[in-house]
This record gives C-alpha cells, structure tokens and sequence, in this order.
C-alpha cells in the first residue's frame, strides 16, 4: 500500500505541486470573493476533488495501468491506495483553498465562517459525495468517460435550469433543493450537534465504502 | 521437474476475435518461444498470464500457484517486459525505477545500474524522450534487477538493433544458467527462437498448433518436397501442410521416418525451420 502511494507521489510530485498549487491558489482567491459561503465551498470542494482524479487520468493518458497491474500488487491494492491518496490530496487542497482564502486581505468570506463546525463538514460532505460518484467512473470509463459525465451533467443542468425558467418543468428546482436544505436543518434541530454530525459522517462513510467497493468491482473486471 | 507455468483450457472472448482452449506447460528451468502471426493471440496470453485482462474459462497456475488467489506472491517472482512500453511519460528514468524499486524485496540496485549503463541508459532522461528500442531496454534492465524466477516477455526484441538483439538473446541464456529460472516470451523472429527456445508453442487464430520441446521439431518436423504426381489425396491428410511450387509439392511432416518410408528415395526431406513450421501452419489451417 504504502509502495503505491509513493509511486503515484514520485511519479506525479511536479504535476500535484505545479496543478494542485496553482488551481489551489486560484481558487482561494476567487472563492474569498464570492458573496455566497456555500457556493464558494461547493466550487472549492469541486475544484479539491478532481486534483486528485487528475493524476490517474495521467495514467490513463500514458496507459501506463498495464505497468502498475503486472507489480506485485492486487487491483484492490491499487484502488484502496488511490482512495487514501486522493482523500489525503484533497484536503491538503481544501485546507491551501481556506488558508489562502482567510490569509488574503479583502474578501468576502470570513474566515471563522469557513473554519466553522458546520462549514468543514458541509465541506467534508461534498468531498465524500463528489469523489465517491467520480472515482468509479474514472476507473470504468477512464479520463474520457469522467468528462463526458460532468460535461453531462453541466448540459442537464443548464437545461434543467432553462425548463424551470420557462416553466415547462412540472416541479420546481428550488423547491427541491430548499426542501433538501429543511430536512438537513430540521434533521440537525433533532439530533443536536454532536448526533448531526455523526450521522451525516456515518452517511459519508457508507457512501465512501459503497464508491470504493464498486470502484473495485469495476477495475477487477477492466482489461487493460 | 516443477513447472513454472501451467496453463489449461484456457479461454478469452474479444469482439471479433477468441482464445480457445488454450494448453501448455512451461517447465522450470526452460525458455519458452511463444510464436505466431500478428494478431494470433500472444499478446492475449501473456496478459491473461499477468491478470492484465480476464479470463472467460480455464487455468493458470505460475510456480504451482492459482494465478488469482495468489496475484501478488507470483508477480513478486517475475519480471515482465511489456510489447509497448507504456509508462509515465513525463518521467525520468531514475524516478520510474525510484518507484517501482520498493515493490521488491531481492531488488539489486548494483545490477540495475550496470545494466543501465550496459544499456546506455541515462537516469536523467524523461522516459518519452527515448526510442522503442531504449525504452524496451529499460523494461529488461527493470525485469533483471529483482532477482525474478520467470521472465514474461512480449515481443522484448522488437525494435532493437540485430547486435543488441544478439546480446540480449546471449544476456537471457546466461540468466538461465541457474535451473530455477524460466522465460516465456514471445515473438514473430523465428531466428530468436532458434537461437534461445528450449520449447516452442506455436498460436494461430487463437489456439494453440503446436508445443513441444525445440529439439523433438527439429528431429521429427520436416519438409518433403516431390514432383506433383507423387502427391495422393490420401498422403496429403497425412501432412501438416501441402503447398504447390513450380517444380512439385513442398509438405510440413511431423514424423520425418515416416515420411522416408512412404516415399522412400522418390523425394527429399530436409529438417523444417520454425519458419517454416510457422508458415506452413498458418495458410489455410495448414494445407495452402
């Protein structure tokens, strides 16, 4: 496990440092500025979570699967070790986006509201669910496929968006989101801090486990 | 004598193209010649070997051992040379070995680096700013260096020059001198199999034509060659292979006795190259 990691880290050390600190930077930057703490946790988590699926596009890229699959390693190996690699790779990113964000003069966001309880695990949240749906695509699909489901998702977005305009949809958009927001608040009015936060790390877990399990499901079955 | 592949029944569909019932055994000890045309299915087992692609039916076992449940304990023990050498491009040489070095224990760094410099391999190099034949090289100086006890080998000699061919070739044959070591490669250089093969396993469209020990072909295989009247139906079933020249017939025998007996001093039979096996085989399932 460990010999995996550092092989990924040896072998893309000036890609990570080079993409990883400059979109980091950049994003700090702009995510300070933005009026909406939300939306700047949700692009800042967004932009933490691909970093990391970008080195194994590298690999994807140069093909190089077949060289790191005839190691003595088993392909559950490999994903496990690319599960604790990203989760460590994202929240160095996160944690250089909100540095980088408190520490430059002049932005919108306060830094106690994104060192907040309540913003780390919003952030926490959106890592797990954001990663748990990439990393099985990237391993099923490769580079290409990822792509094709965000870019995917972007055009459902923007026509789902289109449709509510005109009011052609039959349920609204903003309804189902603030709904979703109401069962959050009124799920951590119940339980109370504490139990809040427990279930909705219980519930990052589970959907962590179930995205690795099926990551490994695909690459066991994915010939290279 | 243990065997350090055995390989049954084994089976793979693609789109438009399968391996069937795949058999052969590598004993200990031995190199192994996988031949055939482009596109027979080499390639196919020596990744089903290395679990690089499934397996739709069959066995493998590598030093006794299933080659699934025990994935990670047989690659520790093998070195492999890719067809397409296929690593992080962007990379320098001494980083992919920095890399790849810790995942074996009997590592040998001295001899990595003699047989970089041998090679004439610089670290520093990025590895996509090397030629197919340097890049293969440095797949052979990785696959010799950790002390493997079976060498799993695609095309290893494609791209590089005939001297550099010649030493490796000679380099292969001096790693064998310890019994314990095997090698199972692949290639379309019959002149390679000559040279080096203790066993030859011949592949066309997917299956398997021919795996015996090299000097059983080359005592028993022959060419027959005849004026055309002395050709009958019923000798023609009895070769591999029959073809029509300008002066008669050309027929792969397998039993060149057999073949003295039944034309007796009416044709000439000379010994058959793999070559000539491999050609004669591959037109129209063995009768052109």
């Amino acid at each position: 496990m460990r010999n995996l990691i550092l092989k990924d880290l040896i072998l893309h050390r000036k890609f990570l440092l080079l993409v990883g600190g400059l979109y980091g930077a950049w994003m700090g930057y702009f995510g300070s500025r933005m009026g909406s703490l939300r939306v700047s946790i949700f692009l800042s988590t967004f932009l933490s979570c691909i970093i990391p699926l970008m080195i194994f596009t590298r690999e994807d890229k140069f093909k190089a699967a077949s060289v790191s699959c005839s190691l003595p390693v088993t392909r559950k190996q490999i994903v496990l070790s690319r599960y604790i690699l990203s989760w460590a790779l994202m929240l160095i990113v996160y944690a250089l986006i909100v540095l980088i964000a408190v520490v430059i003069p002049g932005g919108k966001v306060k830094a106690g509201d994104l060192l907040s309880t309540n913003a780390i695990f919003l952030a926490l949240a959106l890592l797990a669910l954001f990663f748990s749906i990439l990393m099985p695509l990237l391993v099923r699909f490769g580079m290409v496929g990822m792509f094709v489901f965000l870019i995917g998702m972007q055009v459902l977005g923007a026509v789902l968006l289109f449709l509510a305009a005109r009011k052609i949809l039959p349920f609204s958009l903003k309804d189902i989101l603030a709904s979703i927001g109401r069962a959050l608040a009124s799920l951590n009015a119940h339980l109370g801090g504490p139990g809040y936060y427990l279930v909705l790390f219980g519930a990052m877990l589970v959907l962590s486990a179930a995205s690795f399990s099926l990551s490994v499901f695909l690459f066991q079955r994915k010939d290279l | 004598m243990d065997n350090a592949v055995e390989v049954k029944g084994l089976g793979k569909d693609y789109k438009g193209f399968s391996l069937r019932d795949v058999s052969f055994v590598l004993p200990q000890g031995t190199i192994m010649g996988l031949v055939g045309p482009n596109g027979a299915g080499k390639t196919t087992i020596i990744k089903l070997i290395l679990n690089l692609v499934r397996k739709n039916g069959g066995e493998i076992r590598v030093f006794g051992l299933d080659h699934l449940q025990h994935e990670a304990e047989i690659k520790s023990r093998i070195g492999f040379v890719h067809e397409t050498p296929a690593y992080i491009e962007d990379a320098t040489l001494k980083d992919l070995k920095t890399a790849i070095a810790p995942f074996y224990k009997k590592w040998d760094e001295t001899l990595f680096r003699s047989l970089m410099a041998e090679f004439g391999l610089p670290a520093e190099k990025k590895f996509k700013k090397l030629s197919h034949g340097m890049k293969m090289k440095f797949q052979i100086a990785l696959a010799l260096s950790h002390g493997a006890d079976l060498l799993v080998m695609d095309e290893p000699t494609s791209g590089l020059d005939p001297v550099f061919r010649r030493e490796l070739l000679e380099r292969l044959s001096g790693w064998m001198q310890d019994e314990r070591k095997s090698i199972l490669f692949s290639t379309h250089i019959t002149s390679d199999l000559e040279r080096t093969a203790d066993h030859i396993t011949l592949v066309d469209d997917g299956t398997i034509v021919l795996s015996r020990p090299k000097d059983e072909i080359k005592e028993t295989w022959g060419i027959v060659k005849g004026a055309a009247e002395l050709m009958t139906e019923k000798r023609r079933a009895s070769f591999k292979g029959v073809r029509t020249t300008a002066f008669g017939f050309e027929a792969l025998t397998d039993d060149i006795p057999a073949a003295r007996r039944e034309f007796g001093p009416g044709a000439v039979i000379d010994r058959a190259s793999i070559e000539d096996i491999m050609i004669f085989m591959d037109r129209g399932n063995g009768h052109a």
